[in-house]
């Protein structure tokens, strides 16, 4: 269901993105931030999917707010002339591999208890 | 179940935006990548070309945006005034002739380029076989002793101060940079001026040498661009 759902959003996504009309090139920077921000709130909401305890509101809220406070560092960053959002891409890509654990642990285990499960069965069938 | 749907729908969107965002950003960096750069400073340099282009374009937009507003109102006020129609025409003509303004009429199309099929191994002299800013000169020369009214290379208006020059690789018309092919679209009788492709010309010496590649087209819709600059004087005066 949620796969599903990702799949149609992206395929979805790419064909708006296709036809919207190029940003301006200064705004570049930005947009990048905003994308690895985007994506660290996809991949946590994925997590908390799996753990039951998605809120909506905190997935939209933390989604926004998390490129928005990113774009702003971006903008103080460029105003200092220091690489501040390097900052924000190196606690995003962290936490996108944190939950990528999450993910991959959270189906291994399922795979493995399936496994089991087949083997009792079929133990038991000879039994 | 409710909650999965839910769940399932708030996830779908941000991915819509997340997709979509990636695939503006990846427009609109392969629009900018043209230039490339290899090192940071190159990249940076790169970075501010594209900025300062931007910003010149957007400045030019609005002066033309004004340039036609200014043209709307002259147009408006003397409309009503006899007096001062003719004053507009006489302004409209002069700016004609300054190179002020777009034109259009009879003329042809004359086209010099680089000769790019030769071997650069087997010739003499490489310098030979490009376009130099002498060859436009005798060109725009001889389309004006043809008659030629307006003339432009490559989109650059011959004006009256106007300055043909060699700057290294590049050639520079109007203290714009301009690159081969050079298309110098002339107004005038196209017969008279195709005609300088004549015997003895310095186009026909240029063909039979081989040494850069021309063709003269006429046409009876030949677009002169206007001068992008200002025509400013400083150290004239009027004879009292």
């Amino acid at each position: 269901m949620i796969i599903l759902s990702i799949i149609i959003g992206c395929l979805i996504g790419v064909i708006l993105g296709v036809f919207a009309p190029t940003i301006s090139y200064v705004y570049t920077d930005y947009l990048a931030i905003s994308i690895v921000a985007a994506l660290d709130s996809v991949f946590g909401g994925i997590v908390a999917t799996l753990k039951n305890n998605f809120n909506f509101k905190v997935f939209v809220s933390g989604f926004f707010g998390n490129a928005i406070l990113s774009i702003l560092l971006t903008l103080l960053g460029n105003k200092l002339d220091v690489d501040i959002y390097l900052a924000a891409i190196v606690v995003f890509v962290g936490r996108m591999f944190n939950n990528l654990t999450i993910i991959r642990r959270h189906y291994l285990e399922k795979w493995e208890e399936s496994k089991n499960k087949n083997q009792t069965k079929t133990e038991e069938q000879k039994n | 179940m409710k909650d999965k749907i839910q769940i399932a729908i708030s996830i779908g969107l941000m991915c819509v935006l997340l997709t979509g965002a990636i695939v503006v950003q990846l427009n609109t960096i392969e629009k900018g990548a043209q230039i490339v750069g290899t090192t940071y400073a190159e990249q940076s340099l790169k970075d501010a070309v594209l900025r300062w282009k931007e910003n010149y374009e957007n400045i030019y937009d609005t002066l033309e945006k004004t340039k036609n507003e200014l043209e709307r109102v002259r147009q408006d006020t003397t409309k009503e005034n006899d007096e001062s129609a003719e004053l507009e025409e006489k302004l409209s003509n002069a700016n004609k002739l300054l190179g002020l303004t777009e034109l259009t009429g009879t003329g042809v199309i004359v086209t010099l380029a680089d000769n790019d099929t030769i071997n650069m191994a087997l010739v003499g002299n490489v310098n030979d076989y490009v376009v130099h800013d002498g060859d436009l000169m005798e060109v725009v020369n001889e389309l004006k002793n043809a008659g030629a009214e307006a003339i432009s290379i490559n989109g650059q208006r011959i004006t009256s101060i106007t300055a043909i020059s060699c700057q290294g690789t590049v050639i520079t018309v109007n203290g714009e940079k301009i690159n081969s092919p050079f298309i110098i679209k002339a107004i005038g009788n196209s017969e008279s001026l195709s005609a300088i492709s004549r015997p003895g010309g310095y186009i026909e010496w240029l063909q039979s040498k081989n040494y850069v590649i021309t063709s003269i087209e006429k046409s009876n819709n030949v677009t002169v661009e206007k001068y992008n600059g200002v025509i400013s004087s400083k150290y004239m005066k009027n004879v009292q």
